[in-house]
């Protein structure tokens, strides 16, 4: 199946799930989601787990984690 | 305004409140005013830790009164081990189902992976329904399974229901092994859907709960207006706050019991009026329920752990030989031809005679999928080939096969020599199918012209079922089928 990283097409088996994808588009970004200074959204811009399964088409970008505001 | 318009606005105005009091005719009085809240999660995979504090926000809400609901939008097996290895599998996520007090529940394509006679012990023991409407099932295979439901809360409205699974396009299956959904028909969810729609006139609030992912949630609420919520699960996205689209709220809380959906619906005289929707995040200390905690406590120290599955006549040690089981067994569960173990993923250095499923979660932690790749001998080496280079030295054990990777002074590869598992040269006139690890598949840079296939189960499942069924362990004994020519100097075993 075909989905797209930041407009990136990546082929990969069907039934893989978001981990897998992450590990096929780039070992070194898939290491920053690991640590969690990454996140990975869904074209809608909702954060997505990486265990979560995938469809044809479907679309994945990579965010920077929002810092927190610093408490006064 | 003149007569004419004046008299044609009456009677449009007329025919409306017709039209209002048709549809609304089946529907009992409603009160004044109401408010539900439909508590929801989905994509549990066995994650029970937060189950506690889950208890403790819905005890507190019902203590408040009103009409409070828990709706479970699928896939509460597969992804703990502790828990998917309980006896009878899955056995903790039903209690906790019930405890909970889970009112509704539509089937994942995860609730099928202990196979349909767990899931219809576990239908007939929940103390809920399960909706789906694009799943036929025989009489009494799946006892309570039913296409929608109309809810009938304690202040007089009517919430109705229907469900969905998703299904692959290639198969028409929901993901899992097909031998898990034998006797089962599934139909295209979207156009079982629009079917449903009539359902609308049996509820004050029309409602789906899917297990299709946002994607599909989206073209769900897009082709049917007349819902009012979609409670959604399966691409484990974190929806917060809910979304309207199309006029439909949709809402969805992530996965692995993070988060815990709330929507919220008011409605005055039988007209829903607001609808809201967004997670509670579960980390941090928030009130836990002592019950819920202590049967967690319980369920975390699943004795199945300690059992043991084989007694070997020796302990298994080193990575060939390891890595030959695990490859065997690869193989085996899924009638492939070859299968690959990369050596990262064999985490212990031993396995002993008394064989344990701690030892083998041990042994294969991270819940890899068995991947199934169509490759002929040239991406074979192509395989072995990007798995040399990672550290100059052998990495992938194998099964079904033999081979040896011949290197220069420098260590640079001269030759993949492939042979068969009779040591005579592998056929290169022919495809195989060639069993992988989800990582080694996602991660090795290697080409085929296949894409591949998950098979719907893991690394571990396979070995588990390989060592259930007592294998000769005398091949393992000094098992070599991966060579170095030259032999590499300290090689780590």
């Amino acid at each position: 199946m075909h989905i797209k990283v930041n407009h990136k097409t990546i082929e990969i088996f069907s039934g893989a799930r978001v981990a897998d994808v992450l590990r096929k588009y780039s070992a070194s970004t898939w290491k920053q989601v690991e640590k969690g200074s990454k996140i990975v959204c869904d074209g809608h811009g909702h954060e997505v787990g990486l265990d979560g399964e995938l469809g044809e088409g479907a679309q994945l970008y990579i965010k920077r984690v929002p810092r927190a505001e610093p408490r006064s | 305004m003149s007569r004419g318009k004046r008299l044609a606005s009456g009677f449009i105005l007329l025919l409306l409140l017709v039209l209002a009091g048709f549809s609304c005719a089946s529907l009992p009085p409603a009160p004044a005013d109401a408010r539900v809240v439909i508590f929801h999660f989905n994509d549990i995979h066995g994650k029970i830790d937060n189950f506690a504090k889950v208890a403790a926000i819905v005890e507190r809400e019902r203590q408040e009164g009103g009409d409070v609901y828990v709706f479970c939008a699928g896939d509460n097996f597969t992804g703990n081990p502790v828990i998917d290895q309980y006896q009878p599998p899955g056995e903790p996520m039903l209690e906790l189902l019930n405890r909970l007090g889970v009112d509704l529940l539509t089937p994942g394509n995860h609730e099928f992976d202990f196979g349909m006679e767990n899931l219809r012990n576990f239908t007939a023991r929940a103390r809920f329904p399960l909706v789906a409407a694009n799943i036929e099932a025989p009489a009494g295979a799946l006892p309570q399974l039913q296409p929608s439901i109309v809810l009938q809360t304690k202040s007089g409205l009517r919430i109705a229901v229907f469900g969905l699974i998703q299904v692959e396009a290639q198969n028409g299956l929901p993901s899992t092994h097909p031998d898990r959904v034998k006797g089962l028909r599934f139909s295209e969810p979207l156009a079982r859907a629009r079917a449903m729609k009539g359902l609308r006139r049996d509820g004050h609030v029309f409602l789906a709960l899917t297990h299709l992912g946002y994607e599909d949630d989206l073209r769900l609420a897009k082709q049917m207006p007349e819902l009012d919520v979609i409670i959604g699960g399966h691409s484990h996205s974190r929806v917060d706050p809910a979304e309207t689209v199309n006029g439909v709220l949709i809402a969805q809380a992530g996965s692995d019991n993070r988060f815990l959906g709330r929507v919220e619906l008011r409605l005055r005289n039988g007209r829903l009026v607001e609808k809201k929707g967004g997670l509670v995040e579960l980390k941090g200390p928030l009130a836990e329920n002592a019950e819920v905690k202590g049967m967690i406590a319980r369920f975390n120290q699943n004795p199945a752990f300690a059992r043991v599955i084989v007694e070997a006549p020796f302990a298994i040690e080193g990575r060939d030989a390891l890595g030959s089981l695990m490859t065997d067994a690869m193989r085996a569960a899924h009638g492939l031809d070859i299968a690959f173990q990369n050596e990262g993923g064999i985490r212990l250095p031993r396995l002993p005679e008394k064989i344990t499923l701690k030892d083998v979660y041990t042994l294969d932690p991270f819940g890899n999928q068995v991947v199934e790749i169509v490759m002929n001998a040239e991406e074979i080496r192509s395989l072995i080939s990007d798995s040399f280079r990672r550290g100059d030295n052998i990495d992938l054990q194998v099964s079904g096969m033999a081979y040896t990777v011949r290197t220069d002074s420098e260590r640079r590869i001269r030759e993949i020599v492939l042979r068969g598992a009779d040591g005579t040269p592998l056929p290169e006139d022919r495809t195989y199918r060639v069993g992988v690890s989800s990582y080694v598949a996602s991660s090795y840079k290697f080409s085929h012209r296949d894409p591949g296939r998950a098979l719907g189960a893991t690394t571990a499942d396979a070995l588990i079922r390989f060592l259930e069924n007592r294998p000769d362990f005398s091949i393992y004994r000094g098992v070599q089928r991966a060579f170095q020519d030259p032999p590499a100097q300290g090689r780590r075993y």
